[in-house]
């Protein structure tokens, strides 16, 4: 019941995305073209990232609302260890990242081993990285990269946007893991019922700490990203992106209270919120009306999928 | 819990002693000052050839109507609203622009730059941006040149090969001159003051601290520098802190320099409430509509800021005349309706005039 | 630092006298760290510059956040019964909007203050129903709302601001009984509420709701209704904090304040709202407001390096965190 449920969501959510694609089309005739298709996939791959792990975490019944700093001050990092310490450009953003990563590492930390709730823990790592970034940075931009670095944000690489393959190469990794790997049957577990778990010998902690590493991975990978695609570091970058995340998590069909999700659902969800913002935009509706449907949106179709889902068990 | 604590203040005061060996104002940005002479001496700017970019294979617009889109650093604030008016009231004296206002709710790079790729790709002609980041908004503002759109900077520039020109309400070392000095004509050559401010990372507010320094200990070396604080874009935040300022202070504080249209009526409301009016000035920039209880009150003396209307209006003239070709590379000054010709300076920004002062005589005669 | 000591020497003979002190501080540990941590704070800044309790630096601390301990304690509710509100920063925004038209419009006064509260209940009612009813999940639907208010904010208003609001509508800027009136507010909503959630069958069922909904089903709590009840107390709660917002100076910025939704659940959170539900008091969220904004204050007092300021602030909100919860591994142990 419950896989069939799983996919009753996600289908309609994809007859959803093709209804919006062809109304979308017919509004503007220059929606559905290859050169804006790819175009949105690169302004959405940081998005994409970081609700990519959250739908690990969230699947957990956990969730991570530090992503936005953790971006901020990979970011910053970047910039720093590149000029201000003066490490090759490879190597700073590989120290960076790594950075990133442990940050969300100190999350795991303190969630599991401080048994911190997660939402408070990483509220407050949310104010403490943030903090960090401008700290670090004292509100100094590092900018003027070399020619080659943003190929990662702004250039194509077969025809496609650099980072997009990053973006397709980390969402079939993650859909592999979640579906067919016992890692991501004791995700589901967690999320399920954590005592449970525990009791049935799963390793919660040790899987719980390496999602929220793993978070921090993804938000500082995309903090690259990002930083190749504008092409400067600011202390202020990344801030409420968690909520844009978990906003495509849960409208991709993921429990906030753990035990179901996919990653297909996920970026179902991101590609309809995208379309939303750009296609609308294109039809000659201003940013404010936009932000308001997408809301509408958001309850409408989990609203919609509680609907079947309940007809679905009566029958 | 208590060595956390303990090691945070230490940091602290290990910050606190970094901060104080830093000789300029927290705030400013670290890019070369150009002080104005302390009497009204103009500056005599060495002449700069054009370094704007160009659009490629843009179509002949002359005389056409051009669909044109205003992104401003975000909607929903007092400033902005005047300068869409402008923008609006030019398209229509015109009539041959089809304008319209289009931001991000929030004060984010990253919104603004998703925006004007989108117009980019529905197909406008002109481009209108007050940026929310020199150097990050160049890249999508590149993609518009070279998609054969002309695009128009106004309030905060981008770098200058991003956009083909670039309308400066007032040069960063006017605004600072005019300010410091309105402030040292309230509190004295020796008053100590403290600046209130939306964020470090704000481009245009960190050139003006950093602009007001020099100029402070060019002309007035012995007012003393305070402190300056964050307080977001957020009225609330900024009363609370200018009233922390206050408190901190004593009678030490002499004076307040907000430097946002945000910040500076919440520090007047701070000192009117805290019932310092006298004793502790108000200046900064502001829009005149927010700023009339507290200068019909005699609480604020005088507001800096250019005319945000006519800036709107000046950019869509700008924005007119590019599309038509009338201003090309190498012009030096370009006519805009009613504000007449404006001047080209630095290669490709065109100068809307100096700083209007507002005060309690002229206040009553803006409406925005 | 000689307050530290005595503080720590305090709370080390504790355990010698059971009863009262070891209730006390089972029933409102966290309450308790949170207190001491602003008590700490106040003295060591106070050495440092005294004019940081001086009476005007006591009413800014206590009073210009009041707004937010308020929002804070229907937030702190909606978290007992197990559920999230991240809308709460935009109806704020929408309220004061509402509230402050209507005043300069010429309203009464009364209905200016009372609009707020009605529409804040109305729209929570909304939110409650799809909540409780149509068993959407609170995060989702107040996401959805989040993006919703604030959008709507800006099409209809196009980011006008208020001005020219009449002196009597500034009910944050006036005293009673020599009392700034937000502080007044906030004491009292808090009493109140926590008072009402203690000490009523309705306030008490809220916790066994959080705490285990089949359990408090059985025992004849009719969850759905009182989930909607909550929200829309919530919404109350918002209102009675637009007020404050609106009010406290003589212009309203008609946006939404950037991340207050935040601020508040971070309140709520920190003051030991339990986030899976169950425990927690309105005590503890007005407590951590207040320690918020002693932090913000003390940090400039004591010439933080502004730069450096958030990531203190960051590092002492965790550090309670942290605190708290050593607390209550020690008492596990």
């Amino acid at each position: 019941m419950k896989l069939k449920s799983l996919i009753r969501h996600e289908t309609f959510l994809a007859v959803l995305l093709v209804v919006v694609l062809i109304v979308l089309s017919f509004q503007s005739d220059r929606f559905f073209t290859i050169d804006n298709l790819l175009n949105q996939g690169r302004l959405m791959t940081e998005i994409g990232l970081i609700a990519i792990a959250m739908t690990f975490v969230i699947a957990t019944g956990g969730i991570d609302l530090s992503v936005g700093s953790i971006l901020g001050l990979t970011a910053i990092l970047t910039g720093v260890f590149w000029q201000n310490v003066g490490l090759p450009l490879p190597v700073a953003a590989t120290a960076a990242i790594a950075a990133g990563t442990f940050a969300g590492f100190v999350n795991g930390v303190i969630i599991t081993r401080f048994r911190v709730p997660p939402l408070i823990a990483t509220l407050a790592t949310l104010a403490l990285y943030r903090g960090l970034a401008e700290g670090i940075s004292q509100a100094r931009s590092v900018r003027g990269y070399p020619e080659w670095f943003y190929v990662l944000g702004q250039k194509d690489v077969l025809g496609v946007p650099t980072q997009l393959w990053i973006l397709l190469f980390a969402a079939v990794v993650a859909s592999v893991i979640l579906a067919y790997t016992t890692w991501g049957r004791t995700v589901y577990a967690v999320g399920s019922n954590e005592v449970a778990s525990r009791f049935s010998g799963l390793s919660v902690e040790k899987t719980k700490l390496a999602l929220y590493t793993a978070s921090g991975f993804a938000a500082a990978v995309a903090a690259v990203i990002f930083v190749s695609r504008v092409s400067t570091t600011r202390s202020d970058m990344g801030t409420g992106i968690e909520l844009d995340a978990i906003t495509a998590v849960v409208l991709g069909g993921t429990s906030i209270f753990g035990g179901r999700g996919t990653i297909i659902g996920t970026i179902i969800g991101l590609c309809l919120i995208q379309a939303l913002k750009n296609g609308l935009s294109l039809a000659g509706i201003k940013g404010d009306g936009t932000i308001m449907l997408i809301g509408a949106v958001l309850i409408l179709a989990i609203l919609a999928s509680n609907l079947f889902e309940r007809s679905g068990t009566r029958t | 819990m208590r060595n956390v604590v303990l090691s945070a203040l230490l940091a602290l005061s290990f910050s606190t002693s970094l901060s104080n060996a830093q000789s300029v104002w927290t705030g400013g940005d670290d890019l070369p000052t150009n002080p104005l002479a302390c009497d009204a001496t103009p500056a005599t700017a060495a002449a700069k050839p054009y370094d704007g970019g160009q659009p490629t294979n843009a179509p002949d617009r002359k005389g056409k109507t051009i669909k044109v889109v205003d992104v401003p650093k975000l909607v929903g604030i007092g400033y902005f609203n005047a300068t869409s008016k402008g923008i609006a009231d030019a398209a229509k004296e015109m009539g041959s622009m089809d304008a319209k206002t289009d931001g991000p709710s929030k004060a984010n790079i990253d919104d603004q730059i998703t925006l004007i790729d989108n117009y980019i790709t529905s197909g406008v002609d002109g481009i209108l941006f007050a940026a929310n980041d020199p150097v990050a908004i160049a890249p999508v503002l590149k993609k518009a040149l070279g998609a054969g759109i002309n695009v128009v900077g106004y309030d905060a520039n981008s770098s200058p090969d991003a956009r083909q020109w670039f309308v400066n309400q007032a040069e960063f070392n006017g605004i600072a001159k005019a300010m410091v000095d309105s402030m040292a004509a309230e509190i004295g050559d020796e008053g100590a003051f403290a600046i209130v401010t939306s964020t470090f990372t704000t481009p245009n507010q960190a050139r003006w601290i950093a602009e007001m320094a020099a100029y402070q200990t060019k002309c007035h070396p012995k007012m003393k520098w305070l402190e300056t604080v964050e307080a977001q874009e957020d009225n609330i935040l900024s009363f609370n802190q200018s009233n922390t300022l206050i408190n901190k202070y004593g009678d030490e504080l002499k004076g307040i320099f907000g430097m946002t249209s945000v910040a500076t009526p919440a520090a007047a409301d701070a000192v009117t409430q805290a019932k310092k009016c006298g004793s502790v000035a108000v200046v900064g920039l502001a829009t005149p509509n927010a700023m009339k209880p507290y200068v019909g009150a005699g609480c604020v003396k005088s507001v800096v800021l250019w005319n945000p209307v006519d800036l709107g209006y000046a950019a869509a003239y700008v924005l007119r005349a590019v599309a038509d070709g009338t201003l090309a590379p190498g012009a030096t000054s370009v006519k805009a309706g009613k504000l007449g010709d404006l001047s080209v300076i630095n290669g490709s920004e065109i100068l809307l005039g100096a700083p209007t002062v507002f005060n309690k005589d002229n206040i009553g005669n803006f409406d925005f | 630092m000689t307050t530290t000591v005595e503080a720590t020497a305090r709370s080390r003979t504790a355990p010698q006298r059971p009863g009262f002190f070891k209730r006390l501080f089972a029933e409102y540990g966290q309450e308790i760290v949170v207190l001491a941590a602003i008590v700490m704070l106040f003295a060591i800044v106070t050495m440092v510059n005294p004019r940081f309790i001086s009476a005007n630096n006591l009413t800014t601390i206590f009073s210009g956040n009041a707004y937010i301990a308020v929002a804070a304690i229907g937030m702190a509710m909606v978290i007992v019964t197990g559920n999230i509100d991240v809308s709460v920063g935009a109806l704020i925004g929408v309220l004061a909007t509402i509230s402050g038209s209507l005043a300069v419009a010429g309203y009464p006064i009364w209905f200016a203050w009372l609009a707020p509260v009605v529409v804040g209940m109305a729209v929570n009612a909304i939110i409650g129903i799809l909540v409780a009813y149509a068993r959407i999940p609170s995060i989702v639907v107040t996401l959805g709302a989040l993006s919703i208010l604030r959008g709507g904010l800006i099409s209809v208003t196009g980011g006008t601001w208020i001005t020219d609001l009449p002196p009597d509508y500034l009910i944050a800027q006036k005293q009673i009984f020599g009392l700034p009136v937000p502080l007044v507010f906030m004491v009292v909503l808090t009493l109140l509420a926590a008072f009402w959630m203690r000490y009523t069958a309705f306030g008490r069922s809220l916790y066994a709701i959080g705490g285990n909904a089949e359990a408090a089903l059985a025992t004849g709590i009719p969850i759905a209704r009182r989930t909607v009840a909550v929200f829309v107390i919530h919404g109350a709660f918002a209102g009675l904090a637009t007020i404050l917002f609106a009010t406290q100076l003589q212009v309203i910025q008609s946006t939404v304040p950037p991340n207050l939704e935040l601020t508040v659940i971070t309140a709520a959170v920190i003051g030991g709202v339990s986030i899976l539900g169950g425990s927690g008091t309105v005590i503890g969220s007005t407590l951590a407001t207040i320690l918020f904004a002693t932090i913000g204050s003390a940090l400039i007092f004591v010439n933080v390096s502004a730069y450096w300021l958030r990531a203190v602030i960051g590092l002492l909100i965790l550090a309670t965190v942290l605190a708290d919860m050593l607390r209550r591994r020690g008492r596990g142990a």
